[in-house]
């Protein structure tokens, strides 16, 4: 007995061990979900998305090796902060807070907020029906707060979630969710949820990749973001976002 | 709703088994230290040592009033921005660090309940016949504390290996996380998760049944 259980404390180590030793100086580290579909999510086994194709076509016209680390979204910032990853590839929205806080880079995503309901909800034609409704959003996200600065928002009740606001919808627990318009539109395409689109997006938004803001993780910010220029010059952004979404989200 | 799609769930299995074996080694590098660490709590309880007895009330007070998420956010994303060199700690370290601490207070009491629970006659019996207060723990002591505590300790491994499904928050893909992932691509929420729920109660049973041939084993001098 006691002697299996040294087994595997000496295991687990090894594997503790071996997850330190991985992290080298010259990988750039990218953090996301994996659970935001088409920009990051999971399929047999193997990380897939735009986000994954776009950083993956920043670290090779850099000339480096990227390391994808997931975890989830509410410890993403978490782990940008204390140093562990050195950006955030989860379409992460430029605002006001974030701005002051962080080195952005370009935005490389343009996009709307959308209102998305169950198929057959006619009470909410768009984000002017939401009074006195349930909205979803996601923890973290920052529709909660594009929400929350609707003239009417205090009749709102507004719901966060860490994961699965589509299939609360689906099922009735909330009215509505609030997402970006591009992820939203491909929910309803490619999954087996009843969902549909309310009304037009509300609010221009600009997705862009945070860095520290300290001299070192600045220079690297430069860098990938000349790195995304060139992309988007050569015609590969808009290849890639081609490829995921049928149409070119990376212009405004 | 559709009825569930059998063949996405087999296609599903091998893969989260895979992350397997990360679950259970973090559970059990958990429980090896919290046992090792909740020992020595108990016997300083027992014994009522001075100084460290009030250190022990303070640890386990905090330990176990406060939500394990709620440590492991403390010791991974809270104390890096104070002690930079904790950014050194990675995602399954800290989970395991967590798992120590968190059990380790619950665990003590049950030991130290275990301990107090061995008649006081025993022990006086042990001592009057001159054996040291070391031979007492082991001889007399422990082995019917073990009996005792047994039970209740493999209640704690099990919630162990579930609460190991918080390591995703660190950035560990264990079997929860790896499901959360999977359920992402797929969006068939119902049968990643019935999947994933399966494979922990099968574990689960497993040590169940584990448990039930360990404690038939520590009870043979009871037995008629």
């Amino acid at each position: 007995m006691l002697r299996s259980f040294a087994m595997a404390l000496v295991s687990a180590g090894a594997i503790a061990f071996a997850g330190g030793a991985a992290a080298e100086e010259d990988t750039l580290k990218v953090g996301m979900s994996g659970g935001y579909f088409p920009f990051t999510f999971v399929e047999q086994d193997t990380l897939k998305g735009f986000e994954v194709d776009v950083m993956e076509a920043v670290a090779e016209e850099m000339g480096t090796e990227v390391e994808f680390v997931t975890a989830n979204f509410s410890g993403l910032f978490g782990m940008l902060e204390s140093g562990r990853i050195d950006t955030i590839a989860n379409q992460i929205t430029i605002t006001e807070e974030r701005e002051a806080k962080y080195a952005f880079t370009q935005p490389y995503v343009y996009d709307g907020a959308q209102v998305v309901v169950k198929k057959g909800n006619e009470a909410i034609g768009g984000v002017e029906d939401l009074r006195g409704k349930t909205v979803a959003v996601n923890l973290g996200s920052n529709y909660e707060q594009l929400l929350r600065e609707l003239p009417y928002a205090d009749e709102i009740d507004i719901r966060t979630y860490e994961s699965n606001i589509e299939q609360d919808t689906a099922l009735g627990r909330v009215d509505a969710f609030v997402m970006d318009r591009v992820s939203a539109s491909q929910v309803i395409k490619e999954k087996p949820l009843p969902l549909a689109l309310a009304g037009q997006p509300f609010s221009e938004i600009r997705n862009a990749l945070p860095f520290r803001d300290t001299e070192r993780d600045r220079a690297l910010r430069d860098q990938v973001d000349a790195a995304l220029s060139t992309l988007r010059e050569d015609g590969t952004l808009a290849e890639i976002s081609e490829h995921w979404f049928g149409t070119d989200i990376t212009r405004p | 709703m559709s009825v569930l799609d059998f063949d996405y769930m087999l296609g599903l299995v091998p893969i989260l088994l895979s992350y397997l074996p990360l679950t259970l080694g973090m559970a059990m590098a958990g429980m090896v230290l919290a046992l090792a660490l909740a020992c020595g709590l108990a016997v300083i309880r027992v014994l009522r040592i001075p100084g460290l007895n009030g250190i022990t009330l303070l640890f386990i007070s905090f330990f176990r009033g406060t939500p394990l998420l709620v440590q492991l956010f403390l010791f991974y994303y809270g104390l890096p921005q104070v002690l930079s060199f904790l950014t050194q700690i990675n995602g399954i370290t800290a989970t395991i660090m967590g798992l120590t601490l968190h059990f380790s207070a619950y665990m003590a009491e049950s030991i130290r309940a275990a301990i107090v629970g061995v008649d006081r006659s025993q022990t006086e019996a042990a001592l009057s016949i001159g054996m040291t207060n070391a031979q007492l723990m082991r001889r007399i002591v422990l082995p019917q504390a073990t009996r005792v505590a047994v039970p209740t300790l493999m209640n704690y491994f099990i919630d162990m290996i579930k609460a190991t499904s918080l390591a995703f928050t660190l950035g560990v893909t264990e079997l929860m996380g790896a499901t959360q992932k999977e359920a992402a691509g797929s969006f068939l929420y119902f049968e990643a998760f019935i999947t994933v729920a399966v494979i922990y109660w099968g574990i689960v049973e497993l040590l169940a049944w584990c448990q039930r041939r360990l404690e038939w084993r520590l009870n043979e001098a009871y037995r008629r």
